[in-house]
C-alpha cells in the first residue's frame, strides 16, 4: 500500500471518529436535557 | 391508498427496473457480473453496503421500536465504527489483495477445501432463509394494511429485485442501491418534517414529552449479559457481530471486492461507519416523534388493521369497551396496560403472533401523511426490501457458482457458461426467497429457530478468518476449531438461554481462535497454505 493511500485512510479515519464522537455527544445531550432523573 | 400514491409506487418500481437494466450494460463476463470488473467507486460501494443492511425491517420495525421503546436500540450499533476500522486494516487488504470472488474461496487457499465448503454452506443456508424473511416482514404488513394476499406483496417486492439482479449482477445491484438510498433518506426526512408540522407543540416541547415518557433514554451503562441494549453489549458484542457481518458475510464482502482498489474498498467501509449511527438515530427519532404525535391525536388501540377487524368481528362489545377506556385515559401507564389487554385479546382471537410494533409507522403514514408523501414512504419501504434482497441474491449466486459449482462440479467451462450458471442461480435463489416469504407467516417458530441458528455460527466463522491471519495456524486446527466454536455457542444457548445473542458472536469467535491456535501449535502438522494474490483458482 502506498504512503499516499495510507495517509488518505488516516484522514478518513479521523473524520469518521470525529463524526461518531459528535453524534454520541449529541445523543448524550438529548438524554441529559430531556429525560427527568 | 390514494391513486396518486399508487402511481408514485408503481412509477418508482418501473424506474428502478429500467435503471437497473440500463446499468447492467457490459455485464457479459463472470468478472463483470460478480465483481463489476473491480471498477466501482468507493462512494457507490459505501452507499450500497449501507443499503444492503438497511432493510424494510429498519424502515417499519426500527421506527416502530422508537415509538414503543425509545432510542436505546441505537446502542446496538456502537461497535460498528470500531469494527469497520479493524476490518479496514486487517481483512479488507487480505481479501481484496488475494483476488478472490468470495470470502470462503480465500479460506481454501489459506486452509483447505473442507473449511471453505463448510463456511460457504453455512452462509447459503442462513442467507437463503434470511432473504425470505427480509421480504416476508414488509409483505405481511402490506397484506394486513391493504387487505390483499401475502403472495401479491411478495411479488411486488420480489419480482423487480430478482429481475434486475439476474440481468445486471453486482453492477446493477450497486447502482440501484445508490438511487434507492436517496429515496429512503428523502422519505425519512419527509416523515420528520410532516411530524414536526402536525405536532401541535414546538419541537422543544415535543422532545420534553418524549423525554418524560423515557423515549429519549439512549445510554444504559449497566453490564448485563442478558440485556441486548446496553452500552457494553453494543460496544463489545456489537463489534464482534459487525466484524462477522462485514468481514465474513459474502453479501457485504462482495461489495468491497468490487471496489477499484484496496484503498477504495476500505474507504467504502468507513463510509458505512460515518453514517450508520446518525442514520439509525434519525430512524429511531421518527418513531419517537410518532409516539409524541399520538399523545395529541387519536391513537388506534390496535395498529394492525387486519387484527383490529378480526377482533371487532368476534368481540365487538369487549373491544369497544377497551377503546372507550383507552380514549378517556391520559395516564401513559394505564394506556399501555389497556393496549396490552387489547393485544392479548387479538392474539387469543386470531391465533397469530401479535407484532403490533411493525404497524405503527405504516398506519401513521397512511392515515396522516399528505397524499404523495405517503406513496413516497411506501415506495421507500419497498426500495429498502429490494436493496437488501438484491444484494443477498447476488452473493448467494456467487457462492453457489464459485464455491460449489466451479469448485466441485465443473471447473474448466468457458466464461459464458459460468455467467449463465450465475444468472440461473440468482433466479433460483430468488424463487426460493419468495416461496419462503410467502409461507413465512405460517412458519413463525421455524423462522425464529433459523435466525437463532444463524447466530450460532456467525462468530465462529469470524474466528476462522482471525485464525487465517496467524502464520502458524493450520487447516485441521481451523476446521476442528470451527466445529468446537459452534458447539460452544450451542452450549451457551442451551445452558444459559437468557444470555443475549450478541454475546454468541464473542463466544464463537474467541473459542475458534483459541482452540484453532492451540491445535495448530500442539496438533499434528498438516499442510500450511498461503494466499497467492496472482492465483484465481476454483
Amino acid at each position: 500500500m502506498s504512503e499516499e493511500s495510507n495517509a488518505r485512510f488516516r484522514r478518513t479515519l479521523i473524520r469518521v471518529m470525529t463524526v461518531q464522537v459528535v453524534t454520541l455527544l449529541l445523543l448524550w445531550l438529548l438524554q441529559k436535557t430531556f429525560t427527568p432523573r | 391508498m390514494h391513486p396518486l400514491n399508487w402511481a408514485i409506487v408503481i412509477g418508482w418500481l418501473t424506474y428502478v427496473v429500467i435503471y437497473g437494466i440500463r446499468r447492467s450494460r457490459g455485464a457479459t463476463s463472470i468478472d463483470a457480473y460478480l465483481q463489476a470488473n473491480r471498477s466501482l467507486p468507493w462512494w457507490a460501494v459505501g452507499l450500497s453496503v449501507m443499503a444492503t443492511q438497511l432493510s424494510a425491517v429498519t424502515m417499519i420495525g426500527t421506527t416502530g421500536q422508537g415509538a414503543t421503546d425509545g432510542m436505546r436500540f441505537i446502542q446496538f450499533y456502537f461497535g460498528l465504527p470500531v469494527a469497520m476500522v479493524i476490518l479496514g486494516v486487517t481483512l479488507v487488504p487480505f481479501l481484496h489483495g488475494s483476488g478472490v470472488y468470495t470470502a470462503y474461496e480465500y479460506l481454501e487457499r489459506r486452509f483447505d477445501a473442507k473449511t471453505r465448503s463448510l463456511t460457504a454452506f453455512l452462509f447459503l443456508i442462513s442467507r437463503g432463509l434470511s432473504c425470505g424473511t427480509i421480504v416476508a416482514a414488509p409483505a405481511v404488513v402490506f397484506s394486513a394494511i391493504f387487505g390483499w394476499p401475502v403472495s401479491w406483496s411478495v411479488a411486488l417486492i420480489g419480482v423487480p429485485a430478482v429481475l434486475y439482479t439476474i440481468i445486471g449482477g453486482v453492477q446493477a445491484v450497486t447502482w440501484v442501491d445508490v438511487k434507492q438510498m436517496y429515496l429512503i433518506v428523502g422519505a425519512l426526512v419527509a416523515v420528520v418534517i410532516t411530524l414536526l408540522v402536525q405536532i401541535p407543540v414546538s419541537p422543544h416541547e415535543a422532545l420534553q414529552v418524549a423525554g418524560a415518557a423515557g423515549r429519549l433514554r439512549v445510554f444504559d451503562f449497566s453490564f448485563s449479559l442478558t440485556n441486548t441494549y446496553t452500552f457494553w453489549s453494543g460496544v463489545i458484542g456489537g463489534m464482534f457481530l459487525m466484524l462477522s457481518y462485514f468481514g465474513t458475510d459474502q453479501s457485504q464482502v462482495q461489495r468491497y471486492l468490487a471496489a477499484k482498489s484496496v484503498d477504495e474498498a476500505r474507504t467504502s467501509l468507513l463510509i458505512s461507519a460515518y453514517w450508520k449511527i446518525p442514520l439509525q438515530a434519525l430512524v429511531l427519532l421518527v418513531g419517537v416523534l410518532v409516539f409524541v404525535f399520538y399523545q395529541f391525536h387519536k391513537q388506534p388501540l390496535l395498529f394492525n388493521p387486519a387484527q383490529e377487524r378480526a377482533v371487532m368481528a368476534v368481540a365487538p362489545g369487549e373491544y369497544a369497551q377497551l377503546q372507550a377506556r383507552f380514549d378517556s385515559s391520559h395516564v401513559l401507564f394505564e394506556r399501555d396496560a389497556i393496549r396490552g389487554t387489547a393485544l392479548s385479546l387479538a392474539a387469543r382471537i386470531t391465533h397469530q403472533p401479535v407484532k403490533d410494533v411493525n404497524y405503527v409507522i405504516p398506519r401513521f403514514v397512511l392515515d396522516h401523511m399528505p397524499i404523495g408523501l405517503a406513496g413516497l414512504f411506501i415506495a421507500a419501504v419497498i426500495a429498502a426490501a429490494m436493496n437488501a434482497i438484491s444484494g443477498e441474491l447476488n452473493s448467494l449466486s456467487t457462492t453457489t457458482t464459485i464455491d460449489f459449482y466451479r469448485r466441485w462440479i465443473r471447473s474448466d467451462a468457458p466464461d459464458a457458461h459460468f455467467l449463465m450458471v450465475s444468472r440461473a442461480a440468482t433466479g433460483l435463489w430468488g424463487i426460493f426467497a419468495c416461496v419462503v416469504a410467502t409461507y413465512a407467516v405460517n412458519l413463525g417458530s421455524l423462522i425464529e429457530v433459523v435466525n437463532k441458528y444463524g447466530s450460532f455460527f456467525y462468530g465462529s466463522i469470524l474466528g476462522v478468518f482471525l485464525l487465517a491471519m496467524l502464520p502458524r495456524a493450520r487447516a485441521n486446527g481451523a476446521f476442528i476449531g470451527l466445529l468446537i466454536g459452534m458447539s460452544a455457542v450451542y452450549s451457551v444457548w442451551h445452558w444459559a438461554p437468557a444470555v443475549s445473542f450478541l454475546w454468541y458472536n464473542v463466544v464463537g469467535a474467541m473459542t475458534v481462535f483459541v482452540v484453532g491456535a492451540l491445535l495448530s501449535v500442539f496438533g499434528s502438522r498438516d499442510t500450511q497454505r498461503t494466499a497467492d494474490p496472482s492465483r484465481r483458482s476454483g
